[in-house]
């Protein structure tokens, strides 16, 4: 499943849908177009939520993703006439992609993030146009539909959303920057749309600009901040490390992409150019964060050392082991230490991570950690197929560790290896286990239509009865 | 909740051959009841109990797995009077094997090697032994549908495969040899030998199946701790989000037959000793060649006076292994066993040739566990101190290497498995075994093989080699409900199916009619596929 | 010795903590043990582990885990009744020869009890056993110096030792130096 975190909903208007006239161009596109389009769509990161990536199509949707209002499923954006975009001309096209409209009017969920796309070129939606009218494989398949609860369910209460959030279009090049930045932020804020994921959320499930990038829950997983502060952000990064780590998905000794930035890494960063991976890379270090630490202090790519706890249970017996005080030390060696080193050390190539001086066990808050322990780590780079098996209810989970037997864990990892000061409960897994926190959005939707017409009943209640009022006042007084 | 009694097919084991089978009719649609004779555990504990036994017992492999007392398997602790497997005759037969849900794939190494054409045909090739049922080309895309199930890794050039006779690539390349391995790959080379890579069931550079990569860490024996080489317990959990019911610690001791001598039901003790009864259409039993021939003869009523599926008097019969002869060799030059899998290559050459007819092949491996385990209590015997004592653990470590000779065996009636006198904790007979390695193989280690692994261990520079003084098994259990197309000289018939019981299958290596020199197991799988396609096509018919 | 390959889990095989502590007591013992020669410790439990890491010491020349070393203490004072007298005969004798590492002293230890227990402190660290039978107490698996050895080629078996497919490596010559542990 893959999890996403925006969905919003301000009053429901029923608006009906009107059908805008077919009209798809029948010119043949260059093979030079296409190519940059497919390049555009590459950065963009299409396929990764547009495809099922159980046995699907590329670009043929289906594949389900947890959001924290419900289940969203990507559609059939091939040139299928018949259940894709096949039938959908250019202006159809950016429409969809730049405002979140569909062709039938009907409004797109966030979960596509247009907010992001809004800012692509006119030259580069020809582009894309072209790649996906000529350069992607027609898939006659229809993609299940998307049905989220009541109200969500009413696409035209996207509306009101898009009002308050949507941007208005392209950006201006900022004349004090190099070019090498505004190319960065262009493709940074648009197509490679890093904000979605590394912004926090307001009530709305809006991006909060105030603290653009400053990190954001991502269904299971946390993306962290990665403004320029140099605690918190990416500040003590150098501009040849973020390159590397947009390129491989790891940086050695520090950090490493799972879940979302791990397809990401897959199927887009790992896909572009030099050039354009330094632009983005010149760009992202230059936000800064909107709280900037004053204090120098350890990163998280910097804390816990090689340690180990064996001689707490070692040679004692394994049901000895799993009781008490040891019993995160032990389910770490038992379940992890083959691969990560029983002094969490990894492999001398680096190929199995160490624990320590590690992103993952370091962040601000444990989220990544459990979701690693509960999800595995599953990456397509140039150098192979990085895997780490999950440990959770997964059919092919190694072992299937309950929430417990996480926490403990967890909390072992934490304190020998990373953020000493977190402390994950039971109740914590939980809620990775489970996809993330839920929004309470539907619920206070419904509370406030419930209100809303609860209000509307009593005011037309009062109003009919003042209406009669005075009609019997006049009755009165006309006689 | 309530408990499952019947299914469409019950299938007593949850080894490799019952997962298999499982999963192929899960797929086609059909309802399935797994019995376990031992617990369920997690891979977290068989690691562990292993990490946790003392350096000089880790080579016994029944140290991570300690059996429950209802479901007795032979190991290295127990006492001779409490011995499980009864033991008689000039061999022993000695065994390892695992009751616990996954069975004994647990602790395999992971060699996959096929047989030849000529492996099955024994006896028209060379007079000797048994043919099997059919012939290679029938077996072989069987064995094109294990490898890609269970995930074999081996070479893409037709001149490093064995056999070279194959209709499909392996799904995985071969794995990086050990420093060993390259140094004896060179030696063998200068005397005209092939050590090639051993086929593996183990994930080669990539994840498959949702299971990692091999990061060589050299433990496949007893336990993979990060479950890249294959073992059944990875399937259990997606059987069962598939729908199978599986049982635990549920001791299966009577199969039961009707009027129409079908199989009706099989009966199990739970761990307190009660009896529970699990009826279905068809029955398939699991539990390789030595619990399977003792679920039978245990089985035996008025009907089937000699046992279940035993009008042929051949349950039991024909037990077979690959009787094995070490060489240890102490060599002036370091080799370094212990990077990589623990069996990695091997000749495999010196199995095949006319001299079948008068003795027995022969396959060398070299054994690549890390030798440390091995050496250190000698090095310390030695009462050396300081630097020396470093310096001559490293010397053993680099410089001493098992060189296995495995031997093909024939079958013979009289090595027998019967139900001895003794009884278990649940009061079921404890199995005897009778067995000879027979003048065939042993005219093969006397004129052929050990002189071919005498002359390898003196071509590796060896300062000093120490040999079995005995035959051990290769605890590869063969034989005990033989195949034939004769239904009075054999238990099952091309597809496994009792010939005695038409809705009962017994796949494994109780099965096959001769043991090459080569690993059993994906003989076994793919016998157990093709007996799978076999139930699949008859409960449509039925 | 900078030649000498390192040991990949060396650098980590102790965090600075349990460092620290012991190589304080250690020091401590020893100003002590120096300044009092005839002085008789008294047989309490810190300082017999005190003791027992500063004989290890002298018999190995390695850096030792005071964890490891209090597992096999405890043994030790099960199994050795004489357990200090023991421990301060030996330490006593590698005083006398003002001995930096064990070939210094180690010929110099009395044949019988005291050579004997010499020889199973060392078996102990090296193997991880209190002895080779199956009954053995296990103290440690992985921290075992037979290990150790051999950390540049070979793994601890249960232990990965490279990402997938990566771990061909040279025959490194019996003369390559020894991984500093």
């Amino acid at each position: 499943m893959k999890f996403i975190q925006s969905l919003a909903v301000i009053a429901p208007l029923a608006l009906a849908p009107t059908l805008m006239p077919a009209v798809v161009s029948a010119q043949e596109y260059s093979k030079g177009l296409i190519d940059k389009g497919r390049y555009l769509a590459t950065a963009s990161d299409c396929v990764a939520c547009h495809t099922n990536h159980a046995g699907g199509k590329p670009m043929a949707g289906g594949l389900a993703m947890a959001s924290p209002v419900g289940t969203i499923v990507s559609t059939n954006i091939t040139p299928s006439k018949a259940f894709g975009i096949g039938n959908y001309s250019e202006p159809e096209f950016a429409d969809a992609v730049r405002k979140g409209v569909r062709a039938d009017g009907a409004n797109l969920y966030p979960a596509m993030p247009y907010v992001s796309y809004a800012v692509m070129s006119d030259d580069d939606i020809h582009a894309l146009y072209a790649y996906f009218m000529q350069g992607v494989e027609p898939v006659d398949e229809k993609a299940p539909d998307t049905s989220l609860p009541f109200p969500m369910n009413i696409r035209a209460s996207m509306m009101g959303w898009n009002m308050l959030f949507r941007p208005s279009g392209p950006l201006a090049d900022d004349p004090k920057q190099s070019a090498e930045w505004n190319r960065g932020r262009y493709l940074a804020e648009g197509a490679a749309h890093c904000s979605t994921c590394h912004t926090p959320r307001g009530a709305l499930m809006q991006e909060q600009k105030s603290r653009h990038l400053s990190g954001g829950q991502v269904g299971a997983w946390y993306a962290p901040d990665i403004t320029n502060d140099k605690v918190h952000g990416i500040g003590s990064w150098s501009q040849e490390d973020l390159v590397t780590y947009l390129k491989t998905g790891r940086l050695d000794h520090r950090a490493q992409a799972a879940g979302s930035m791990a397809e990401a890494i897959s199927y887009s960063f790992q896909h572009l150019t030099e050039a354009d991976l330094n632009a983005i890379a010149t760009y992202v270090r230059s936000v800064p964060s909107s709280d900037p630490t004053a204090v120098s202090s350890m990163t998280r790519f910097d804390r816990g050392e090689a340690d180990n706890n064996l001689s707490g249970f070692r040679g004692k017996g394994f049901a000895a082991g799993i009781k008490g005080d040891h019993s995160g030390a032990q389910i770490f060696t038992a379940n992890c230490a083959s691969c990560h080193g029983f002094n969490a050390q990894g492999t001398t190539d680096g190929y199995y991570p160490s624990l320590f001086h590690n992103a993952a066990t370091a962040g601000d808050n444990s989220v990544n950690l459990i979701s690693a322990i509960l999800n595995g780590v599953d990456r397509h780079t140039q150098d192979g197929h990085v895997f780490m098996p999950p440990f959770g209810d997964e059919a092919n989970a190694v072992v299937s560790l309950d929430n417990v037997q996480v926490a403990s864990l967890a909390n072992y990892i934490l304190r020998d290896y990373g953020n000493i000061k977190l402390t994950v409960n039971p109740e914590d897994v939980q809620v990775v286990r489970d996809g993330g926190p839920r929004s309470n959005i539907v619920t206070l939707a419904r509370i406030g239509i419930a209100a809303g017409a609860v209000v509307l009943v009593a005011v037309l209640l009062l109003v009919g009865l003042l209406v009669r009022g005075r009609r019997k006042v006049a009755d009165l007084k006309s006689t | 909740m309530v408990a499952k009694t019947s299914a469409d097919v019950v299938i007593v084991g949850t080894g490799v051959v019952g997962v298999v089978i499982a999963e192929q009719l899960l797929d086609a649609g059909h309802s399935v009841l797994m019995i376990e004779a031992g617990p369920r555990v997690t891979r977290a504990e068989v690691v562990e109990n292993w990490r946790n036994a003392p350096l000089s017992v880790k080579g016994d492999t029944s140290v991570a797995y300690p059996p429950r007392p209802w479901a007795p398997h032979p190991t290295g602790a127990e006492k001779p009077e409490d011995a499980y497997l009864q033991l008689r005759g000039p061999d022993s037969y000695g065994q390892t094997f695992i009751r616990y849900a996954g069975g004994s794939t647990w602790h395999w190494a992971g060699t996959s090697w096929r047989m030849t054409p000529e492996d099955m045909r024994l006896n028209s090739l060379y007079g000797v032994g048994r043919d099997w049922a059919f012939d290679y080309d029938t077996l072989e895309p069987y064995y094109v549908r294990t490898e890609n199930k269970l995930g074999i890794c081996g070479p893409a050039d037709p001149a490093q495969q064995w056999p070279a006779r194959r209709s499909a690539p392996y799904p995985m390349p071969e794995l990086p040899f050990s420093p060993g391995e390259v140094r004896f790959t060179e030696i063998a080379k200068t005397l005209g030998y092939n050590n090639i890579p051993v086929t593996q069931a183990r994930n080669s550079g990539i994840p498959y199946d949702g299971r990692p990569a091999c990061c060589a860490n050299n433990n496949c024996v007893p336990v993979c701790p990060v479950a890249a080489k294959y073992d059944a317990e990875t399937a259990l959990n997606r059987l069962e989000k598939k729908g199978a019911t599986i049982l635990v610690d549920s001791v299966v001791y009577q199969v039961e037959t009707n009027a129409q001598n079908k199989i009706e039901a099989v009966s199990y003790f739970d761990q307190h000793k009660q009896s529970h009864r699990i009826s279905g259409k068809l029955f398939v039993l699991a539990c390789n060649g030595l619990e399977n021939p003792k679920l039978l003869l245990m089985s035996k009523n008025d009907r089937n006076p000699n046992g279940v599926a035993n009008s042929s008097d051949q349950v039991g019969r024909n037990m077979m292994d690959h009787p094995q002869l070490t060489l240890t060799v102490t060599t002036k030059e370091p080799f370094w066993s212990g990077v990589g899998p623990v069996v990695n290559s091997g000749i495999m050459e010196t199995s095949q040739g006319d001299f079948r007819s008068q003795h027995a092949g022969a396959y060398f491996r070299y054994n690549n566990f890390a030798r440390n385990r091995f050496v250190t209590f000698a090095a310390l015997k030695k009462g050396l101190v300081g630097k020396a004592l470093d310096a001559e653990i490293r010397r053993m470590t680099a410089c001493t290497a098992d060189i296995v000779a495995a031997h093909e065996v024939l079958p013979d009636a009289n090595n027998r498995l019967t139900l001895s006198e003794k009884t278990d904790w649940l009061g079921l007979p404890k199995p005897s075994i009778y067995y000879d390695v027979g003048d065939y193989t042993r005219r093969s280690a006397e004129v052929y093989s050990l002189p071919i692994a005498k002359r390898i261990a003196e071509a590796m520079g060896a300062i000093d080699v120490k040999i079995s003084p005995k035959f051990n098994q290769s605890k590869h259990i063969m034989g005990g409900t033989i195949m034939g197309n004769d239904a009075a000289t054999s238990v099952v018939d091309a597809d496994c199916r009792a010939h005695d019981h038409e809705n009962l299958f017994i796949p494994g290596g109780g099965a096959m009619a001769s043991t090459a020199c080569g690993n059993s197991t994906i003989t076994m799988v793919a016998l157990a596929i093709k007996a799978g396609d076999a139930i699949v096509s008859q409960m449509r018919g039925a | 010795m900078n030649s000498q390959p390192q040991d990949p889990t060396h650098r980590f095989t102790l965090s600075r903590r349990s460092l620290l502590r012991g190589s304080a007591s250690i020091l401590a013992a020893g100003i002590v043990a120096a300044l009092c020669p005839t002085l008789s410790l008294a047989a309490i439990d810190g300082d017999i582990r005190t003791k027992f890491m500063q004989l290890s010491n002298l018999l190995i020349n390695h850096e030792l885990s005071p964890a490891v070393g209090g597992r096999i203490v405890e043994t030790a004072e099960r199994q050795y009744k004489n357990l200090p007298d023991m421990l301060d005969a030996i330490i006593k004798v590698a005083q006398s020869r003002n001995a930096i590492v064990v070939e210094d002293f180690f010929a110099d230890i009395p044949d019988g009890e005291l050579k004997d227990f010499a020889h199973w402190v060392i078996a102990s660290w090296y193997s991880g056993c209190s002895s080779d039978k199956r009954d053995a107490i296990v103290f440690t698996y992985e921290e075992a110096l037979t290990f150790k050895t051999t950390s540049d080629v070979i793994t601890i078996p249960s232990y990965g030792i490279s990402g997938p497919n990566l771990w061909t490596r040279p025959t490194v010559p019996l003369s390559a130096p020894m991984p500093r542990f």
